[in-house]
């Protein structure tokens, strides 16, 4: 009895002690006990780590591709792969543990239904993943290689851009490694840090002869990677992390394909353009509402899509004023569309800011768009540090920080 | 368990000891050899007491085996070092001495005179390009040239050795293959010059040679990438039931490149049909072999990746062959790995960028030049055969000088490529900003024109 008063006491003074003093409670009572707090006190702590920076919004269901299944984004890649592989039977998909389905089960079962020398693990070597894919492209073959993380790509570095993406121009068109695919799950993903969350796609955007392509949605997912995989040139496919479960939507289950190289406006406005890609669409979505309701701030919405090639004349197209001056346009720049529409452009990506491909997508407009800009290119990125871990909510570029800076071009 | 109603210890310290207890548990039941875990009965954990004859059989030390996954051996009991074996490494495999003569009758492949020709001149065409070629990029005609002196027997030995669709991926001292696979003197010089008949477009540094209807993937500056390369090669020959073998040349230099260990280990693990062959010269530009590895160079590193390894001598051009022919044989049809490491020397610099006085002697040089050459010691084969004379030698020397000379002529008056090429072929397809680009130059050059050397580009 005074025991369990004894207890009572304890419990109380712990839940008094109040959220932010957990780490406080823990060592005061020791840490056999430490570990054993009640499950409440635990739950404060475990609620802000796992609120999400987004909300997916999913697309409406496409209509125009057959009938379409319930998938989150694994499962849109994992369909993506069957379709291809049901498709082509040279095509073959390896890399650090596929053939029971992968960290992230996104070859489940493709193994057990086209084979194990279709579907097979490879030694635990990037450049050796990448350098051997490489390899099955120039005989003709498909090769789908899969990083395991995109932070784990660097040892590949080499193949990529020296071999890879230099094939065809070094051999005067005589070889080439274009059914090369490799897939990486890319980006933050709450709780990631330094080596789980890296999106270096500015890295390779720096490289021509490769193309770069980031998938917002399951939807888009599937028929993005099933172009890279028919697309004649190596391709890189990062497929955001966060987003694999997260992410649900209606999703075709016959193959179809989604162009390369072609932003797409997903929501028209007037006043303000907003660039990203991958998970970062979902947040300047956000974004985009906040600033409609807060400010009446009309927003343009355009998902990149590929990183390289991109899709210039579409970001290009609001550098004037007036729509007048879009008839002042002649056929071949009639292209040039959304900045010139609006005159303010902001690019987010988590990214850090310097060298991230904002700078590329921040260089050319001001080019192409100087006289129609309203205000200076925002980019809100992610800071120049490596990726952290606990401060990540501080790290990543999150609806508050993308709301402020346009705020403050609006007002410029 | 008699413990848990310790009502001293309180709800925490009950709870402290629960888990402690199955820390234990789990403690013990992984402990146990394997022979008991098949045992059903036996039940884990403290306090269960075991009948103790029972509990002696199954930890008896004489009958266990080791079990774990990661290897297949035995116990030993002794604490012993391996003692890598440096000193007398492994052997090397030779048909015939240093003038020429076969060793042993049963090895000598006995190949027809044509075919021992074809080896000769081949090898002997090759040298005289070399010379020439050298020649002109220190007369400031070509930019740069490597030479293949003295291991003109590790490419024609091996290629002769080939299918003609085996696909060949090289390093860049393979021209022999090339050679031996009737490649036109008209291209290697279209490739050094860069010039429009270039297969190669003009991109490429010379010695930078490919050929899809030879089949041989074009070469590329950087180290030992072929490698991995060739396994995928290789993988797909095997799953398209090709019947063909890959060949992956590279120096020892390139060896120590993790490409190289990359590449290994996945022929092995994934069971391809290819062919690693190592050129073992001696050096990698000034860097001798004694710093690039300390252990019984490259042919004792495949048994290490299970991969079925031979050292052969390079120079003894049917040493080469018959190693190679025997490794295409089983790794077609037993769909695995062969490394061949062919011992040879690097007669000429590493390119006309290099000067190797400055790292070795001359008389080390002239050593293998005038005593251990391939060219010489197939010549003493060919002559002690009654196939070949001082005459022949003679007049083959004139023809084939003349053969180079001509083709060096040609393209050198032939201009270089369209300056547009400097711009396709990056992708398939010419993406918009590229295209704007080109356009851009385009325009340059319609103002600024006079001061780049377009009178030398075909319009």
């Amino acid at each position: 009895m005074a025991v369990a008063a004894a207890i009572a006491c304890r419990l109380l003074r712990l839940r008094a002690a109040g959220a932010g003093g957990h780490w406080r409670r823990l060592r005061g009572a020791g840490l056999p006990r430490g570990f054993l707090q009640p499950a409440s006190a635990g739950e404060d702590a475990a609620q802000w780590r796992r609120v999400a920076h987004f909300t997916f919004q999913p697309d409406p269901e496409p209509l125009e591709y057959g009938q379409t299944q319930k998938m989150n984004l694994f499962q849109a890649v994992t369909s993506a792969l069957d379709n291809s592989l049901a498709k082509d039977p040279t095509a073959v998909i390896f890399g650090e543990d596929v053939a029971f389905g992968g960290v992230f089960r996104c070859t489940v079962g493709l193994r057990d239904k086209y084979g194990k020398d279709r579907v097979f693990n490879t030694p635990l070597c990037e450049q050796g993943i990448v350098g051997f894919g490489i390899g099955i492209a120039v005989t003709g073959a498909t090769a789908i290689a899969e990083i395991q993380f995109a932070d784990y790509i660097f040892p590949a570095f080499d193949q990529i851009v020296n071999e890879a993406a230099k094939y065809r121009y070094r051999s005067g068109d005589l070889f080439n490694c274009g059914s090369l695919t490799i897939r990486a799950p890319w980006g933050c993903v709450g709780h990631g840090a330094v080596y789980h969350s890296q999106s270096p796609e500015a890295f390779f955007a720096h490289c021509p002869g490769i193309k770069v392509v980031v998938p917002r949605s399951p939807f888009q997912a599937k028929g993005l990677l099933l172009s890279c995989i028919e697309d004649k040139n190596p391709c890189i496919f990062f497929e955001p992390k966060i987003l694999y479960r997260a992410a649900v939507e209606q999703v075709p289950v016959e193959p179809y394909n989604i162009p390369l190289s072609q932003a797409e406006v997903i929501q028209e406005g007037s006043d303000v353009t907003l660039v990203a890609w991958g998970t970062q669409v979902h947040v300047i979505r956000e974004v985009a509402s906040m600033a409609q309701e807060k400010l009446g701030v009309s927003c343009e919405v355009i998902d990149l899509r590929t990183i390289i090639p991109w899709d210039v004349d579409t970001v290009c197209k609001s550098a004037g004023l007036e729509t007048e001056n879009l008839k002042m346009l002649t056929l071949s720049s009639w292209e040039r569309q959304s900045v010139i529409k609006t005159g303010r452009l902001l690019v987010s990506h988590e990214a850090p800011l310097t060298g991230g491909f904002a700078s590329e997508i921040s260089s050319t407009v001001q080019e192409e768009c100087f006289l129609n800009l309203e205000a200076p290119i925002s980019r809100v990125c992610g800071y120049d540090t490596p990726f952290p871990h606990v401060f990540e909510p501080f790290y990543i570029p999150d609806k508050w920080k993308c709301y402020d800076a346009l705020r403050k071009m609006i007002n410029y | 368990m008699a413990y848990c109603s310790c009502g001293g210890l309180g709800f925490g310290g009950w709870l402290y000891l629960r888990i402690w207890i199955t820390f234990i548990g789990t403690c013990s039941t992984s402990v146990l050899p394997a022979a008991s875990l098949r045992s059903p009965d036996l039940s884990t954990g403290l306090g269960t007491k075991q009948h103790p004859q029972r509990q002696q059989q199954r930890f008896s030390s004489l009958d266990d085996k080791p079990q774990f996954p990661g290897a297949s051996a035995e116990f030993i009991d002794k604490l012993e070092f391996i003692q890598p074996n440096v000193i007398s490494g492994i052997p090397i495999y030779r048909v015939m001495d240093r003038q020429g003569q076969i060793i042993n009758p049963s090895e000598d492949p006995n190949l027809p005179q044509e075919k021992v020709l074809k080896f000769y001149k081949s090898m002997t065409l090759l040298n005289t390009m070399d010379r020439i070629l050298y020649e002109s990029q220190r007369q400031g005609r070509i930019s740069f040239y490597m030479t293949n002196y003295g291991e003109e027997g590790t490419h024609v030995g091996s290629a002769a050795a080939l299918d003609n669709t085996d696909l060949v991926f090289g390093q860049y001292r393979e021209a022999g293959v090339l050679m031996y696979r009737d490649y036109p003197l008209e291209l290697f010089m279209a490739q050094c010059y860069g010039n429009v008949s270039d297969l190669g477009k003009g991109r490429q540094m010379p010695v930078h040679y490919g050929c899809k209807e030879r089949h041989f993937v074009t070469i590329s500056s950087p180290l030992a990438t072929q490698i991995p390369q060739a396994v995928g090669a290789a993988y797909a020959a095997k799953r398209a039931n090709a019947n063909r073998v890959v060949i992956c040349y590279f120096g020892e230099g390139a060896a120590s490149e993790g490409d190289a260990h990359a590449g290994f280990n996945f022929a092995a693990t994934l069971e391809c049909p290819i062919i690693f062959f190592c050129r073992n010269n001696g050096y990698a530009i000034s860097t001798p072999t004694s710093e690039q590895y300390r252990g019984d160079g490259i042919a004792a590193r495949g048994p290490g990746y299970g991969i079925m390894s031979i050292r052969v001598d390079g120079n003894d051009v049917f040493a080469v062959y018959n190693a190679t022919k025997e490794a295409r044989r089983r790794a077609v049809a037993e769909n695995q790995p062969f490394l061949i490491e062919a011992m040879t020397y690097r007669i000429g610099h590493h390119s006309t960028s290099d000067d190797s006085s400055a790292y070795r002697s001359v008389d080390e040089v002239n050593y293998w030049d005038k005593q251990d050459h391939p060219i010489s010691r197939l010549r003493h084969y060919l002559q002690s055969r009654g196939w070949w004379d001082d005459e022949q030698e003679k007049d083959w020397r004139k023809q084939s000088r003349k053969k180079v000379m001509e083709a060096f002529e040609q393209a050198e008056r032939k201009p270089k490529p369209n300056f547009s090429l400097l711009f396709s072929d990056v992708y398939q397809e010419m993406p918009a900003q590229l295209r704007k680009q080109q356009e851009s130059l385009a325009r340059h050059l319609q103002t600024y024109g006079e001061h780049y050397p377009l009178d030398h580009f075909e319009k």
